[in-house]
């Protein structure tokens, strides 16, 4: 299995690959990373620069092969799972570490330790509403921390406001709408935004600058670890 | 759109989101929402046929149909018929926006009166832009700031209380209307199998414009369905999601003008409404959406999905095209104008977040319809250099920083 980590969590938020390869190494999970790991395609797409994104997705589709995948970005596995299979006809088979840590659990490969943490959920719209993965995230974290909800969860879920090209283009726009975001959180009484899209994840910290933690599913169930 | 109006605006779209999702939850809510999608689907595969038909019924029922392929066409057409008259009326339509009529009109000395309280207030307002909401129109204007922009126009000292200003603004129209003879229209839905127009509004501005001499309807031809029967069903989702009500105050149906047949059964025309009825269909790049992108012709206008929409509620009009408003907005005007519109209006605003799609009692697939629109837009070349850059550093070294 790969471990796909995303352009995000490899230049700038290493401390998501960090606590995920914790968890799997812990789980005896055999996994390898890629040196030259390549981008997925999803800016690309989502900007319209259509013919580029296939020439990308075509190196990296050569690069993994018909390995499994496993995915830390919520855009890498929306675009791994559905684009790769619409425009390339590869049927990747792809799982989102929100999941996959979910079968760890199940397989009793995993345990995990709740800590005393009031955390909210930001469902990033690529696992959400694209892929209508609202529960393994949820799962986790009923297991990990006192989950609140926002009022605005699930399928209803405010877009942090990062996709889509958005955050590149008008980082007026982007920054607008991730501080109704932070806003949706703070009124539950969390200390920390869980998330399971470092591009989500990235961009709320840059709003929020410190006012809540945001943190990847990985990282909350390091926190139980650490507590033992 | 300025903080204070954005301000105004979410409050007023928080109010209307609650409303709203309480009748969603509904069975009959959900009834009428299967029923409407395959009402509209079965419309926009079969455009041509209804155009016909409508044109055959309407002629058969007395009224007058005129079909334009585009705003020029159906600009000169109205202009035909109103020539003559230094001022007519009008009912808030976005179809009536696009082919900027008021504009056109005016230009010719012929002052048209707005009977819509909203958007009258819009239009007196010399900051806004545009409606706000299709339905809603000064949804971003809190009482304080129309009682301003009522008492700057009529120089006189209104409170901030909305039965004053009501009272005002409603006394000027009712004045003006009684100079005019002609009236103009949108329509909500148009039955073509039974040549018959449906208007849906609340406060009866419509029946007064529909009871003048003459009532021209300007409508698109994606307001087509087949029967009176399809057109309320339709008209009554719009009314749920737009205003989170189950029923508006007024459905009109026009199906001719006004007539009598009490005199041993002989048809004699010109009672108490209009003597003449004449439909304006317009194309004007509808008939290219129907083939290129044509879910977008699936809307009722609702305007549910800008509620919804994050960019939307971050900076208000500015993302739309006249009163097209939103990611849906912005796909229908690549085709009512061009590439060069739809790209400046905010093709690149959407975060595809999905979210509109799920709050649209059609289900409009609005960042699929944007995604396939931005691959045709980067190759006509136009893109934003920002996200040029980034697709070249990707390409070089597989990461976007």
């Amino acid at each position: 299995m790969i471990y796909f980590r995303g352009c995000v969590i490899r230049e700038k938020l290493n401390n998501i690959s960090e606590a995920t390869e914790i968890i799997l190494q812990r789980a005896d999970v055999d996994y390898i990373t890629l040196k030259d790991e390549n981008c997925c395609g999803s800016f690309l797409l989502r900007t319209g620069f259509h013919d580029d994104a296939v020439e990308v997705m075509t190196k990296t589709l050569d690069k993994i092969g018909n390995d499994k995948i496993l995915t830390s970005c919520a855009g890498c596995y929306r675009t791994l799972k559905y684009d790769y299979s619409n425009i390339l006809d590869a049927n990747l088979d792809v799982t989102h570490t929100s999941q996959f840590f979910g079968s760890l659990i199940a397989e009793g490969k995993l345990e995990l330790k709740k800590v005393s943490e009031k955390v909210t959920y930001h469902d990033p719209c690529h696992l959400g509403r694209h892929c209508r993965e609202y529960d393994a995230p949820r799962n986790i974290l009923n297991k990990t921390a006192d989950l609140v909800e926002m009022d605005r969860n699930k399928e209803k879920s405010r877009c942090c406001g990062a996709g889509g090209g958005v955050k590149s283009a008008f980082s007026d726009i982007t920054e607008e709408i991730s501080k109704m975001r932070i806003d949706d959180a703070k009124i539950t009484g969390a200390n920390i935004i869980a998330s399971a899209c470092p591009f989500c994840i990235l961009n709320l910290e840059n709003a929020c600058r410190g006012c809540l933690k945001i943190l990847d599913l990985s990282e909350i169930i390091l926190m139980g670890f650490k507590d033992e | 759109m300025n903080k204070s109006k954005l301000k105004t605006m979410r409050e007023s779209f928080h109010i209307l989101e609650e409303r709203r999702n309480n009748l969603m939850e509904y069975e009959a809510t959900k009834k009428l929402m299967d029923r409407v999608k395959k009402i509209r689907e079965n419309s926009i595969s079969n455009l041509d046929n209804l155009i016909k038909t409508a044109k055959t019924n309407f002629e058969t029922n007395g009224i007058d149909f005129i079909f334009a392929e585009d705003s020029k066409k159906a600009l000169s057409e109205i202009y035909k018929l109103v020539k003559d008259e230094t001022v007519v009326a009008k009912s808030k339509s976005n179809t009536i926006f696009e082919i900027g009529l008021t504009t056109f009109l005016e230009d010719k000395e012929i002052e048209v009166v707005e009977t819509d309280m909203g958007d009258r207030i819009v239009q007196l307002d010399p900051e806004s832009r545009a409606p706000s909401h299709p339905i809603g129109p000064a949804s971003h204007l809190n009482v304080e700031d129309i009682a301003q922009i009522v008492s700057e126009k009529f120089i006189v000292e209104i409170e901030p209380d909305p039965h004053a200003i009501i009272k005002v603004i409603k006394t000027d129209i009712i004045n003006e209307l009684s100079h005019c003879k002609i009236g103009i229209t949108g329509a909500n839905s148009i039955a073509a199998e039974d040549g018959s127009i449906i208007l849906v509004h609340n406060e009866g501005n419509i029946s007064l414009l529909s009871m003048q001499d003459l009532h021209i309807v300007v409508v698109g031809i994606d307001k087509l369905v087949r029967t009176i029967e399809d057109a309320i069903s339709v008209v009554k989702l719009e009314t749920i999601f737009a205003t989170g009500t189950t029923v508006p105050a007024y459905m009109n149906v026009i199906s001719s003008p006004s007539k009598t047949a009490d005199i041993e059964q002989v048809l004699i025309e010109d009672m108490y409404g209009a003597k003449k009825v004449v439909v304006i269909m317009i194309d004007n790049g509808r008939s290219e959406a129907s083939k290129k992108c044509r879910e977008c012709l699936l809307c009722i206008g609702c305007g549910s999905c800008v509620v919804s929409c994050p960019v939307y509620n971050a900076v208000g009009y500015d993302f739309g095209y006249r009163g097209y408003l939103g990611g849906r907005g912005i796909a229908l005007s690549r085709f009512i104008e061009n590439e060069k519109t739809c790209f400046e209006g905010g093709l690149f605003f959407c975060t595809l977040c999905g979210l509109c799609t799920l709050d649209c009692p059609v289900e409009v697939p609005t960042n699929e319809m944007i995604e396939k629109l931005r691959e045709d837009s980067v190759k006509s070349g136009f893109f934003h250099k920002k996200h040029y850059d980034i697709v070249k550093k990707i390409k070089k070294t597989g990461q976007p920083f």
